[in-house]
């Protein structure tokens, strides 16, 4: 029935001929960086506007939740992690994965070697930097699986809201830190530490890695033949922007560099943090993998005395675009 | 449909019962404090009914019975960052912060060198923006509340600063004159006349930073911090759209900022009960 839907769209539009493009809006997780490189290769190389397609991309940045913006109506589609969507699905708003262009986690904590950390059964009494607002569950989760508290009482660890940079790592308040393979840790090593200095644990490698930057909508709209043909249009375009970023890594770095309208990136940082991203994105075509999704929410499940989310999520996520898509 | 006219209907019958209370006010003086308290309940009735009667999301605007519901709910959270933030940050920031103030001032006050040049860094310090210090706070005395302590003090320590520094020019040559013909010393004019006559531009500045410390203590907690304390949550909780948290988060940080600008204002009347602006 969708199928007939898009079909009797797509020969409206061949139809009418030059229609105005339709307008989509994408609010990104973060600030303007190779972590969003594939939408902004898209766009740049008009692989949007060749789909009929004039679509806006909001930067995110610590002060914004892609959830709350999606909620007021700010953005058609954000780009979010799993965790953050399925809390906000439970909380009522029903958003639903359309697309999940990273394959693997990114996330992993940094320790100083010098701290005596060489096993996750190390972390026993010493301090963790963790990000939150919305990015605590991953980490949470594995402290439950490891069976540590983290509430601050004897036995378990201390957890220290770390700021989006490494700092008390390298003032060694923190014997840890998160990071991300492809950001904060080379903030570690051009502070100056090697990574002979350093331990890290990569979430992936640990089984509590869950699904990071995926395409979320909201679940009424996705009902709606219309949205979800441009949805169809948007993903398709966007997963040539990501398919090329990869196999252009050094291209598209420059292409996020033309986007960033503030000027805080520079261009080795980029080069090297869509090296890193493409590790992130290969082996997706999109398409959301079910056996990833079950990891998710089953280690948002058991998340001990606070779990994430208490009963497994329906419908939250949907291959009905990527069908059509990747066709 | 019927929450919104329900809401409406609440708010013309408590304008039309509050214009009535106000114009017998003259007569019971205790009506003074039951106008604002229906103008409140009627703020609370409409935001319940618009939020109900429009089916806004509770992750847009939750309904202010959700939120009181969660506020009671969560008591012993919520007592444990006010712990962390007010009385632990903001309270002590606050305290050490007005009294390097007053003392710095009164060290101006002797010296010309240091007016000269105190005063401009003094000013300097008072445009560095929030978001600048609080890392650097954070990197110098850690994550936990000694930080937050640090970006209060250096909030609230200009506002006083200038305020004292005006209150002890506020004296009369004449009155001081007098001071010298009974041949008082520094401390001793300082004591009985000049702090007495600064103590209504202090308190100003009191009250000014009575407030920004606690925005001070909050904000700087975005910046790093344990897992505990009002800016704690409300970044924590907007990750979850944990949206009635946060409003019962802001709740309890308005009570203690108003108690603790009341309690100001109090002893304010207390001390100063000389002064013009204090008399009925």
């Amino acid at each position: 029935m969708k199928k007939l839907v898009t079909g009797a769209l797509m020969t409206a539009f061949a139809a009418t001929g030059a229609q105005a493009a339709d307008d989509v809006t994408l609010q990104l997780k973060w600030v303007t960086q190779a972590q969003f490189a594939g939408y902004y290769v898209a766009a740049a190389k008009g692989f949007y506007e060749a789909e009929g397609l004039n679509v806006t991309i909001l930067p995110g940045g610590p002060d914004v939740a892609p959830t709350q913006v999606i909620a007021g109506g700010g953005a058609d589609v954000v780009v979010d992690w799993m965790p953050s969507a399925l809390a906000a699905r439970e909380k009522g708003l029903a958003l639903v994965n359309i697309a999940q262009p990273f394959k693997s986690s990114g996330m992993m904590l940094t320790c100083l070697k010098e701290s005596g950390i060489t096993t996750p059964a190390d972390f026993a009494g010493k301090t963790l930097g963790v990000w939150f607002g919305g990015n605590e569950y991953p980490f949470l989760n594995w402290m439950s699986s490891l069976g540590l508290k983290t509430d601050g009482s004897e036995g378990g660890v201390t957890v220290l809201k770390q700021g989006f940079n490494v700092d008390p790592l390298l003032q060694k308040q923190a014997a840890c830190v998160s990071t991300m393979t492809y950001n904060e840790y080379w903030q570690v090593i051009d502070a100056g530490l090697t990574p002979d200095d350093l331990v890290t644990f990569k979430y992936e490698d640990q089984g509590v890695a869950t699904l990071e930057d995926g395409l979320y909508v909201m679940e009424d709209k996705l009902s709606d033949p219309a949205f979800a043909d441009k949805m169809v249009r948007f993903v398709r375009a966007s997963m040539k922007g990501w398919k090329e970023a990869e196999a252009n890594p050094d291209e598209a770095a420059m292409i996020v560099l033309d986007n960033d309208e503030t000027g805080a990136q520079t261009e080795a940082h980029q080069k090297r943090m869509m090296g890193e991203i493409a590790k992130l994105t290969a082996g997706s075509n999109g398409a959301l993998d079910e056996a990833d999704y079950q990891r998710t929410v089953e280690k948002l499940l058991a998340g001990g005395s606070d779990p994430v989310i208490s009963k497994a999520p329906e419908g939250a996520w949907s291959h009905a675009i990527t069908d059509l898509a990747l066709k | 449909m019927i929450w919104l006219w329900g809401a409406l209907a609440f708010w013309v019958a408590a304008v039309a019962l509050n214009a009535a209370l106000a114009r017998r006010a003259a007569r019971y003086p205790v009506l003074r404090l039951v106008v604002p308290a229906v103008f409140g309940v009627t703020l609370l009735v409409v935001w319940e009914g618009v939020v109900r009667g429009l089916g806004v999301s509770p992750v847009i605007l939750p309904p202010p019975s959700a939120v009181g519901a969660r506020l009671v709910g969560s008591l012993p959270v919520l007592w444990g960052d006010f712990v962390q933030t007010f009385l632990k940050g903001a309270l002590s920031g606050y305290v050490i912060g007005c009294g390097a103030a007053v003392a710095v001032a009164i060290a101006i006050d002797r010296s010309v060198f240091l007016q000269r040049g105190l005063l401009p860094v003094g000013n300097f310090v008072a445009a560095l923006p929030i978001v600048g210090i609080a890392p650097i706070m954070v990197m110098w005395f850690g994550f936990d509340w000694h930080s937050k302590a640090a970006v209060v003090v250096v909030m609230v320590f200009f506002p006083v600063l200038v305020n004292t520094v005006a209150g002890l020019k506020a004296t009369e040559a004449m009155q001081r004159d007098l001071m010298a013909t009974y041949s008082a010393s520094y401390g001793q004019t300082l004591r009985k006349l000049r702090l007495p006559a600064a103590m209504p531009f202090i308190f100003n500045g009191l009250k000014i930073a009575a407030t920004l410390a606690l925005i001070g203590a909050i904000v700087a907690e975005f910046f790093g911090s344990p897992t505990r304390g009002m800016g704690f949550r409300i970044t924590a909780e907007i990750g979850k759209l944990g949206l009635d948290m946060i409003w019962a988060t802001i709740a309890v940080a308005a009570l203690a900022g108003s108690a603790f600008y009341g309690a100001i204002a109090l002893i304010e009347r207390a001390v100063t009960f000389w002064h013009p602006s204090q008399r009925n």
